[in-house]
């Protein structure tokens, strides 16, 4: 029978007490142990592997390190365990299709497989960065619903409202986050697409309360948008994290499960991180009674995904999930170059064609590493979108060989990535009509793709 | 002979801390000052040298965050023996005192642990006081210890405010002057930083404690 979420509330009370620090050490040391038990390597020569023995070892590996450590709730210093039977019986009857927006906008999200020829969801957007005014929100959300191949929108950050900075716990961060979705629903009307679904609500809120206040459909927020609940790294959670799933599922609001492994924090190395991938993938599923996955692995010194390791991580545990598995999962690209740079569409093409070709979905893009204000625009998930759809026509083989040929365009940059520009500098603040020379860029790096391999129009 | 022995203790501590091995750490120190030999110096020519070498291995990722951890404690422990047989004689200056937190509204703390983990490696004096913290709390702690520095991360943009906090809230107590007031995390930038009056701001862990020997450095005018 499924685990329902008093038992799991009852688990992270009555669990096993441990300390933070020796749960820590613990998994480093166990997720290290796994990764030789089954012979798990990493391979720089190929970013893009395809050996599915060795995607399914690190599937086996990131089950047997989630079933034997559990998860380690923070708010009472407990483990909480989950056996191997609870946890494939959950696999077993994990969705296989949830369904997402309104009207003609409303599509399903199905589980795709290594070289699958279907085209992914395509969850498009901001990822959260932050940006400085509703104004800015506006215009932003309005041009990521006019990008064709969207299935559903992620919207930025504000960092102010009425020109206030936000602090979190305060109403101010109420008001944000109800502003995020009222703002952001008016914007896809605009473009046209009233249905299409915000899958990250709601990325100003990061308070239990505060997400909460957001969810009321009073101010936007619809069942049949995504609601994203993180997973503390490695393997954590607290009652902030379940009051915030509980209630989103109590609404029916379809809950991802948010992943972001560190490479070279607790989860260590490049087969440990894509094991620990994978373990959080079940973390999700198990704790927060997940619809869908959302997974970030990220670099501890670069804090972006796409240099050569983290490749490999999210390529080998995007196939150990798509492999063995019917989680609907999508990885989230972060970039550290910011608009209108090469680099960044260097990033860009590296990382999604690779993940597409892996077998899973994707959330496009988290541009200058989502940090810096306002240091995005429409392009960057648009060209996402296309480099995806080109990608489906691929072979794992094919996008090794391209992925191989653009990173050395950009890796020996990661440390000290340009920023580019910021979005009222490359776009019209009223019309977000996107200057020439950006587009002209666009068209150049697109053309070196397809000399490349890549059958990008 | 005893150039000999001190080489050979010495190397043996070096690569006890590099390998995170607290037990021989410990058990090296022990020896160190047992046969007699200089434990400043043993600091100075083993633990240091060890920190260092450790840094530099994290930044290039050729060891990772619970590799870290463990040489911190291997240092912590080695240190403690040696500065104990130091104070027996005379009083060992600190490196410097670091108050470090995550600031209240925010729980995520890898970040904040790698760059405490790497201040304890390099020989400051660190009070880590974890996540969420309020800032008269991070305050009334630096004024306990008398902390030099304040260190505070936020991962998320809606968090970063939490920074402006605790400086406006020094500031308030016109105490600002008192302490460097060091800023990073997922969400911070070097435009916050100024934006917000931080004495100074990091991108990366090891970057971070660099900045703040540094800053010790020119406020105290000498070399920590």
């Amino acid at each position: 029978m499924k685990i329902t979420m008093t038992e799991i509330v009852e688990r992270a009370l009555t669990g096993k007490p441990c300390s933070e620090r020796e749960f820590d050490i613990r998994l480093s040391k166990r997720a290290r142990e796994l990764v030789k038990e089954y012979g798990i390597s990493y391979d720089p020569a190929n970013p893009v592997p395809r050996d599915f023995g060795l995607a399914n070892s690190v599937f086996k590996a990131g089950f047997q390190l989630f079933c034997e450590l559990g998860v380690y709730c923070t708010s009472t210093n407990r483990i909480m365990s989950f056996s191997e039977e609870e946890v494939r019986y959950a696999l077993k009857h994990a969705p296989a299709e949830v369904w997402f927006g309104e009207g003609i906008d409303r599509r399903a999200l199905t589980p795709r497989k290594p070289e699958d020829k279907r085209p992914p969801w395509c969850f498009l957007g901001a990822a959260g960065a932050p940006v400085s005014s509703e104004q800015i929100l506006s215009i932003l959300v309005e041009s990521y619903a006019k990008i064709p191949q969207a299935n559903s929108i992620t919207t930025p950050a504000l960092t102010r409202v009425r020109g206030v900075r936000i602090s979190p716990g305060t109403p101010l961060e109420i008001l944000g986050a109800i502003e995020t979705v009222r703002i952001a629903r008016e914007a896809m009307r605009r473009a046209g697409r009233p249905g299409l679904p915000i899958m990250n609500l709601v990325a100003t809120a990061t308070t239990d309360s505060s997400l909460i206040s957001a969810l009321n459909s009073e101010f936007g927020a619809r069942s049949s948008d995504g609601v994203l609940v993180g997973i503390l790294a490695e393997l954590k959670t607290n009652f902030a994290l379940l009051n915030k799933a509980f209630y989103a599922k109590s609404l029916g609001f379809r809950i991802a499960g948010e992943l972001g492994p560190v490479y070279g924090g607790y989860a260590g190395g490049a087969g440990e991180t894509a094991i620990v991938t994978v373990a959080e993938h079940l973390m999700g599923l198990m704790v927060y009674q997940a619809d869908w996955y959302l997974a970030f692995p990220v670099h501890a010194i670069y804090t972006a995904n796409s240099s050569r390791e983290l490749l490999w991580v999210r390529n080998i545990s995007a196939q150990a999930i798509s492999l063995n598995t019917n989680l609907l999962s999508l990885y989230l690209s972060y970039i550290a170059a910011g608009p209108m740079t090469e680099m960044a569409l260097y990033e860009i093409a590296a990382q999604i064609s690779s993940i597409v070709v892996s077998g899973v979905s994707i959330e496009a893009v988290g541009v200058a590493k989502a940090r810096h204000e306002d240091r995005l625009t429409p392009i960057e998930p648009k060209f996402a979108a296309e480099v995806a759809y080109a990608s489906t026509r691929l072979s794992l083989q094919d996008v090794n060989e391209l992925v191989k040929q653009i990173l050395p365009r950009y890796e020996d940059k990661l440390k000290n990535p340009p920023l580019g520009k910021k979005f009222q500098e490359i776009c019209d603040i009223e019309t977000g009509r996107v200057s020439r020379e950006y587009l002209e860029l666009v068209t150049k790096v697109k053309k070196e793709l397809s000399d490349l391999g890549l059958p990008i129009e | 002979m005893r150039k000999m022995l001190e080489e050979k203790y010495f190397a043996e501590l070096r690569e006890a801390i590099i390998a995170g091995d607290v037990q021989r750490a410990r058990e090296c120190a022990e020896k160190i000052v047992k046969e007699g030999l200089d434990p400043l110096k043993a600091i100075e020519e083993a633990i240091q040298p060890a920190a260092k070498i450790v840094g530099e291995k994290f930044e290039k990722l050729e060891i990772f965050l619970v590799d870290l951890i463990m040489s911190a404690d291997a240092m912590k422990a080695a240190a403690e023996v040696l500065t104990s047989a130091i104070k027996a004689k005379r009083p060992l200056k600190p490196v410097g005192k670091v108050v470090i937190a995550t600031v209240q509204g925010d729980i995520h703390d890898i970040g904040k642990n790698i760059v405490a983990a790497l201040l304890v490696a390099n020989g400051f004096e660190v009070y880590d006081l974890g996540v969420d913290v309020p800032a008269l709390k991070i305050i009334e702690k630096a004024e306990e210890v008398g902390a030099d520095v304040i260190a505070l991360s936020a991962l998320m943009t809606s968090t970063m405010r939490g920074q402006k906090d605790v400086i406006d809230m020094l500031k308030a107590m016109s105490i600002r002057d008192k302490y460097i007031v060091v800023v990073g995390g997922g969400a911070t930038t070097a435009e916050w930083a100024r934006e917000i009056g931080a004495d100074g701001w990091a991108e990366t862990a090891p970057e971070g404690v660099s900045l703040i020997r540094r800053l010790i450095e020119e406020k105290r005018g000498v070399k920590p």
